[in-house]
């Protein structure tokens, strides 16, 4: 359902007839039914819905922590539904960036050391995995954040810190889940804000949240009703704007 | 590897900053593990630095001297010596004939241009501020160079005059005497003024003057022989420094040899710091030397033992505080989702909770052994005076505190195990929205569990059944009981069935148990280990414990003393008895002497010259068929079949032969207040004595005439050999008409008493020998002590015996047992409680919610630690009670085919008294305080009130 | 709000001529309000009528320069203290549309409600992309912070009550699935209809054909001279 004609480029995330079925038989629930969706550098995609439409299913799947029913999702050109679990969690670490709802960073460790967490495990030398977070941080002004334990930071600055790890090294995709759903209107922007900035420079982002103010966002905004794909608005070109033409299919 | 490592760094960051934020959880875990290894490492440090190196062992036994020279008293015959030990034996065949024994000149031995110095030691008793002391007198010029070392100086000198001496510290304290003070043996009319204090490193206990040689022990020896008295005992050594030259190499082994054969025993410096090889060592070519070195089967044995007990002792603290680890990983669920969020894998999950079992365990291991290495040096003054022994230079070995330290490493590591697997199973999805679904426990560890219980009681009945071995039961139990363990989680389900019909907070309480047997079951299983163990021994130690009390000899009638002074002359006697019956509540007293040959100085079998002994002649027709003499050295018993052999063990003339234990034929001279003391109700005994006779108690001593014959040797050495060629020893045989008394009197070790004044006539010499006395009550603790002290002030080494009938020493063990299965039964009980509680915390607030009363939070931890409790007793007790009973069963065909083989072999044995003994009570209390107990301890330290919601993921 | 004010507020901060007044305007509200100068001027004299400007001179181009009086500054202050009357409910399109929706035959209701909400988000995602603009503006220079603040506001505000619309748009989709729901059951009484009757908030609906709020964006709104148009969005 690709029509985002203005990118040449790769896909960073494609889901192909997704389905997800929870339970069986009388129980059985459509949680997702035949979802097709592509994620291309640069894009920050936001899915909305109502509850139980399917759209933390969509991004736990996206993301490798759960399986699909059928379809495919292939992440920078890896088909993950067919991955066994060590390559899941080496894809995790590579190509995935998680930022969930609130509690995003491990409390035992400093802000440096959360973000370096992903590196370090992929065996990156500790040295290496700090400066690499610290560069990190600083690219986000939030230098001085860097040996904060969680629990001596704001919310905000939690979740910023978490976009950062989502981020850390080669990663190029962002899965986020209601990343603003425990701050304030003006800290959930905030976070946001950051978010696209980090799209604009060059990642691939998928955002649900319920909120449309932070869906907007998003390039583009995927509507999601029973497990579908029911809508989505397309981004018009910033030309338009100037011009006042419609992008509009 | 970078890789391996570097993400073990980051596992090992968390679980270190996680170990610093619960510091309660933390430090609980870290004394489980430490307090063990805290003891080893406390133990090893005080084990090696009490261990002396040789050079360190040699300088206490020779100071600076190169050799010491013994005299084996072998009459100058060849010997054979042990390089190390003062052990010797004289060259050729003495398998039927006695040892050579006499004197030898020493000093042809000594290397030309050698120094030697004597250094004799006796006996003697020192008058002190409060009596007698029995003290060792040592004649060695203290200080010459050449015996530096063998006395630490403490305060003074060391005597240089004639009339000085010096003594150690303990003397001082035990006389009450000072520096300054004079001191003088009983029997010489000499007084020695103390100059000085020391310590024999090796022995701080021993009473000691140090004089210079020749003056002391040759006075008082010479004193004592005038006064008819025993002398002082002297044994004299050299000890010998070489010529010094460049070339020096000490006495070397080949010198030893050299000295050897002229009889004479060196212990050499240069030798024991280098050992010849074994095959240099003509000693050990001799056939059956080699029985004496410990067999690399008993060694296995001892290294199984040893590794069992730390085996298990690690599994306990594994059970103990696996569910702490478990709780830790619960709490941080949402935390180790994110890693997995993160990309951390399972292996990176499993990481992160070994690294805190790595975290505390490090931790343990470093806090334990600094802790043990300041005890050790803290209780090093103390555990010397104890053991009466200085401890060499103090012995850190790295390795082994290393090797004790990765004990608890290992510990840690082990205990964090199983929770990091389950840890690891859980998806990441489930970690993060921390679902909490009842994970269906393993089907494969039950299966294994029940597989070794099955195995191990096949082994165990084997072993109680068909074999006598202890080792197959004991291994067979402990697979059952490990298999009981491994079976926990499935049997704690069935638990769960009971709870149907109980009340809310039991029935809440044993739900949640058996939804969460993750925690559950590993705290059960410690339990259940820790009771098995206690009620395995309790029950073994009952029976033992019943074993020993039918199997209880009494000396004497209940409530009876007897007191005997076994030296020479017997002058202390009269003031021993005084004292005895000073102090004690007595009601008859009943001097006994006893019958001696030669010297009234000589001491019972006392081989000094002019010494003899006296016997009590067994009519040949009285002798037991089975131990008659044989010219050709066989078995007599040989002769006869089985049966025949068990009809004569039956026998009287067997087994009636009198009993020796008080003196060297049985016989006591004494009269008819002793039958009364005894408890021997025989009037005719009594009259029997009256008219003076000798009254015996053993039927095969009385000839059919009537008569007794005391045969009083007067050369014991001549007597040996004719024994030996199976003739009579020679030496004069008095009769005495004798009373027998009726068969299956209990006299209690006495073979027959003499008349004083039958003895008188019959010129037969007697000494006081001590008495016995009944009283009209048990003889108080008080009592017995002032009397002990009394006793030891007059320095005569009077042996007391009171009648205090069975005394078992089992029972502390058992109530100490009871206690410890009982404390961990509670600590175990109460970290289930404590995880129940941290995992209940929202179906509290939900009960609370629906308007349960406060005090419903208070039962049911209180309920949730009885049930854990409960549930590891039940099955503890089941499993300990079964292997004791099997070790007690083989225990009991042991002893049949013992008692078996000897009745064959035409030995006599009562028949064996095996029983099995469940201790009720110790079993009462595991399974009914013990749980109770825990129970209400958790719900006394329970708030009934919870704690202000909390953020769950936390 | 009214141009009346907005213009008087203009010129409380000194003398302006008509075109400088309508430039300024559309500066503040960035172009949301595009001002005819005939209407400018329409209602200066209107303001002069009633006394709350008058005329003071020209400037050096000969243009007729306007003042504020003491009036009109009280009315001024009046009207920045009087809270937005909310009592007349403005007639909203996308109300009256979806009512007459319920019911009507041939017509997926939420085709319409979805259609609508896309619409609504989009919107919003080009509020936003100006907005975000509007803050990089922002924290990179402090040039014309005044209008750059006024412009954020006045984006938010479009954002705010967009969000609102699609709030609602939800909450009609979620009463009408119910409402189905219930009367797919045997028996139920049919109730869909009672959905779209429920009359949005005053204010609180953004309509969709051209103006964001009544009297709003006429269709190919006037491009400032700086900043870009808000879309103009076809039905």
């Amino acid at each position: 359902m690709s029509s985002s004609s203005r990118s040449p480029q790769q896909p960073v995330l494609q889901l192909q007839q997704l389905t997800r079925v929870h339970g069986s038989g009388a129980t059985e629930v459509h949680a997702l039914r035949g979802i097709d969706l592509d994620v291309f550098p640069g894009e920050l995609v936001a899915v909305m819905g109502p509850s139980g439409s399917g759209k933390s299913t969509l991004l736990t799947i996206a993301g490798g922590l759960d399986v699909p029913s059928s379809g495919r999702v292939i992440v920078e050109n890896t088909d993950i539904t067919t991955a066994d679990r060590k390559t899941l969690a080496a894809l995790r670490r590579r190509s995935i960036g998680y930022v969930f709802q609130d509690y995003n960073l491990i409390p035992a460790l400093t802000a440096a050391e959360n973000i370096a967490l992903p590196r370090e495990l992929d065996g990156t030398s500790a040295r290496k995995a700090r400066r690499e977070a610290i560069t990190a941080l600083e690219e986000m002004s939030l230098g001085h954040l860097a040996d904060r334990f969680p629990d001596e930071m704001s919310g905000g600055q939690q979740q910023r810190v978490a976009i950062a790890r989502a981020l850390v090294g080669d990663r190029r995709l962002v899965l986020a889940d209601e990343p603003t759903g425990a701050l304030d209107s003006e800290t959930g922007e905030s976070v946001l804000a950051l978010l696209r900035a980090r799209c604009d420079g060059g990642a691939a982002g998928v955002l649900v949240t319920h909120e449309p103010r932070f869906a907007a966002w998003a390039d583009r905004v995927v509507f999601l009703r029973d497990g579908a794909v029911v809508d989505q608005t397309v981004r018009s070109d910033a030309d338009s704007l100037l011009t006042g033409r419609t992008a509009e299919r | 590897m970078n890789n391996w490592f570097s993400s073990w760094r980051a596992a090992v960051r968390i679980a270190r900053r996680d170990a610093w934020r619960y510091k309660g959880r933390s430090f609980l875990v870290l004394a489980m593990i430490a307090l063990p290894i805290l003891g080893v490492s406390a133990a090893d440090l005080t084990l090696r630095t009490s261990e002396l190196s040789t050079g360190e062992q040699l300088t206490r036994s020779l100071g600076a001297a190169d050799a010491r020279i013994v005299d084996p008293d072998y009459g100058g015959v060849p010997i054979l010596q042990h390089p190390v030990e003062e052990n010797s034996m004289p060259v050729g065949d003495y398998e039927n004939k006695p040892w050579p024994k006499g004197r030898t000149d020493v000093s042809a031995s000594f290397p030309p241009g050698s120094t030697a110095l004597t250094d004799s030691s006796g006996a003697g008793k020192v008058r002190t501020a409060h009596g007698i002391l029995q003290t060792e007198i040592r004649e060695l010029k203290a200080a010459d160079p050449m015996a530096r070392g063998i006395m630490a100086l403490q305060d003074g000198r060391f005597p240089e005059k004639a009339d000085e001496v010096a003594a150690t510290t303990h003397f001082l304290a035990s006389s009450g005497l000072g520096i300054g003070s004079t001191v003088a043996a009983r029997g010489l009319d000499r007084e020695y003024r103390i100059v000085g204090s020391y310590e024999l490193p090796d022995d701080l206990k021993a009473d000691q003057l140090n004089a210079l040689p020749g003056a002391f022990l040759d006075p008082l020896g010479k004193a004592l022989e005038a006064a008819g008295m025993p002398g002082a005992g002297r044994s004299t050594t050299h000890l010998l420094a070489l010529p010094r030259s460049a070339d020096a190499e000490g006495f070397t082994w080949n010198m030893v040899k050299a000295a050897n054969a002229k009889g004479v025993m060196v212990i050499s410096r240069a030798v024991v710091l280098d050992p010849p090889a074994d095959s240099d060592v003509p000693l050990f070519q001799q056939e059956g030397w080699g029985a004496y070195e410990d067999s690399a089967a008993a060694q296995a044995a001892a290294l199984a033992a040893a590794g069992t007990v730390v085996g298990l002792a690690m599994l306990e603290i594994c059970l103990l505080a696996g569910p702490a680890f478990a709780v830790g990983a619960r709490r941080s669920r949402r935390q180790l989702g994110l890693v997995g969020a993160n990309g951390g894998d399972r292996r990176h999950i499993r990481a992160i909770v070994l690294a805190g079992g790595l975290v505390i365990g490090v931790a343990a291991a470093v806090v334990g052994t600094v802790l043990g290495l300041l005890l050790a040096f803290a209780l090093q003054p103390v555990l010397e005076d104890y053991m009466g022994k200085r401890f060499g230079a103090f012995d850190v070995r790295p390795l082994e505190l290393i090797g004790i330290g990765l004990l608890a490493v290992l510990t840690g590591l082990l205990a964090a195990v199983v929770p990091a697997v389950t840890a690891s199973r859980q998806t990441v999805l489930a970690s993060l929205t921390g679902r909490r679904g009842v994970r269906r426990s393993s089907r494969v560890l039950p299966v294994v569990g029940l597989v070794a219980v099955l195995l191990g009681a096949v082994i165990a009945l084997y072993g109680s059944v068909y074999s006598d071995r202890f080792i197959i039961v004991a291994g067979g139990s402990a697979l059952a009981e490990l298999g009981v363990v491994a079976m926990t989680p499935a049997l704690v389900g069935l638990f769960g069935r009971t709870g149907r019909w109980l009340p809310l907070s039991p029935r809440l309480a044993l739900r949640d148990a058996v939804r969460n047997r993750g925690r559950t079951a590993p705290a059960v299983a410690a339990v259940l280990a820790a009771v098995a163990g206690t009620v395995a021994v309790a029950t073994y130690q009952a029976s033992d414990d019943a074993q020993q009390r039918a199997a209880y000899e009494a000396r004497l009638p209940h409530g009876a003393v007897s007191v005997m002074v076994g030296e020479g002359g017997g002058r202390d006697v009269p003031a021993v008895r005084d004292a005895v019956q000073r102090n004690l509540p007595v009601d008859v007293r009943a001097d006994v002497d006893r019958i001696v040959v030669g010297k009234a100085s000589c001491g019972m079998y006392d081989d000094n010259k002019g010494c003899g002994r006296h016997e009590v002649v067994i009519p040949v027709a009285n002798r037991c068929p089975l131990w008659v003499y044989t010219p050709d050295g066989s078995d007599p018993a040989d002769k006869y079949t089985k049966a025949e052999r068990r009809k004569l063990a039956q026998d009287w003339r067997c087994s009636e032969t009198p009993s020796m234990p008080s003196t060297e034929s049985g016989l006591v001279v004494a009269d008819a207040g002793l039958l009364k003391v005894l408890a021997i109700q025989d009037p005719a005994a009594e009259k029997a004595l009256a008219e003076g006779k000798v009254v015996s108690f053993s039927r095969p001593m009385v000839d059919a005439g009537g008569k007794l014959g005391i045969r009083l040797i007067t050369d014991p050495a001549k007597a040996d050999e004719a024994v030996a060629k199976g003739q009579e020893a020679p030496g004069r045989v008095t009769s005495f008409d004798a009373y027998q008394v009726a068969p299956g009197t209990e006299s209690y070790g006495v073979a027959g008493i003499v008349p004083p004044a039958t003895a008188k006539a019959a010129g037969i010499t007697t000494v006081p020998f001590g008495a016995y006395f009944s009283t009209d009550r048990m003889p108080s603790t008080e009592q017995r002590q002032k009397l002990d002290d009394e006793l030891s002030k007059t320095g005569a080494g009077a042996e007391l015996h009171v009648e205090e009938g069975f005394v078992s020493e089992t029972s502390i063990v058992l109530l100490s047992l009871t206690v410890f299965a009982g404390l961990i039964t509670i600590g175990a009980a109460g970290i289930a409680t404590g995880l129940a509680q941290a995992d209940a915390e929202a179906d509290l607030k939900t009960l609370a919610a629906v308007g349960a009363p406060p005090r419903v939070r208070r039962t049911l931890s209180g309920f949730q630690c009885g049930v854990v409790a409960v549930m590891g007793v039940l099955l503890g007790s089941a499993a300990g009670v079964l292997p004791a009973i099997g070790l007690r069963l083989t225990e009991r065909r042991q002893q049949m085919n013992w008692y078996e083989q000897a009745l064959d072999l035409g030995g006599m044995m009562d028949m064996p008294h095996v029983p099995i003994i469940i201790p009720w009570g110790t079993l009462a209390a595991l399974l009914v305080a013990v749980p109770l107990g825990a129970a209400l301890l958790a719900a006394l330290v329970t708030r009934s009130r919870g704690a202000v919601a909390r953020r769950a993921a936390t | 709000m009214s141009i009346r004010h907005g213009l008087l507020a203009l010129l409380e901060r000194g003398p302006r001529y008509g075109s400088q007044l309508r430039t300024e305007f559309e500066s503040r509200t960035g172009s949301t309000w595009p001002l005819n100068v005939g209407q400018v001027y329409t209602t200066l004299s209107r303001l002069e009528r009633d006394g709350l400007v008058e005329q003071d001179g020209e400037d050096e181009a000969g243009h007729a320069l306007y003042t504020i009086t003491h009036a009109g500054r009280t009315e001024l202050r009046v009207w920045f203290e009087r809270p937005v009357d909310r009592t007349s409910p403005a007639r909203d399109e996308l109300a009256i549309k979806l009512a007459m929706a319920v019911g009507a035959p041939g017509v997926d209701i939420r085709d319409v409600i979805q259609s609508q909400r896309r619409h609504t988000v989009k919107a919003m995602q080009d509020y936003t992309r100006l907005k975000a603009q509007a803050l990089t503006a922002l924290e990179s220079g402090a040039e014309r912070e005044r209008d750059d603040v006024a412009w954020l506001l006045v984006l938010e505000q479009l954002i705010f009550q967009t969000e609102a619309e699609a709030r609602w748009l939800d909450h009609c989709e979620a009463r009408l699935i119910r409402l189905s729901a219930t009367a797919q059951q045997p028996g139920a009484v049919v109730a869909s209809p009672a959905a779209p009757r429920r009359v949005p908030e005053p204010g609180g609906a953004a309509s969709l054909p051209g103006g964001v709020r009544p009297g709003g964006l006429p269709p190919g709104g006037v491009t400032g001279p700086r900043r870009p148009a808000p879309p103009h969005r076809r039905r």
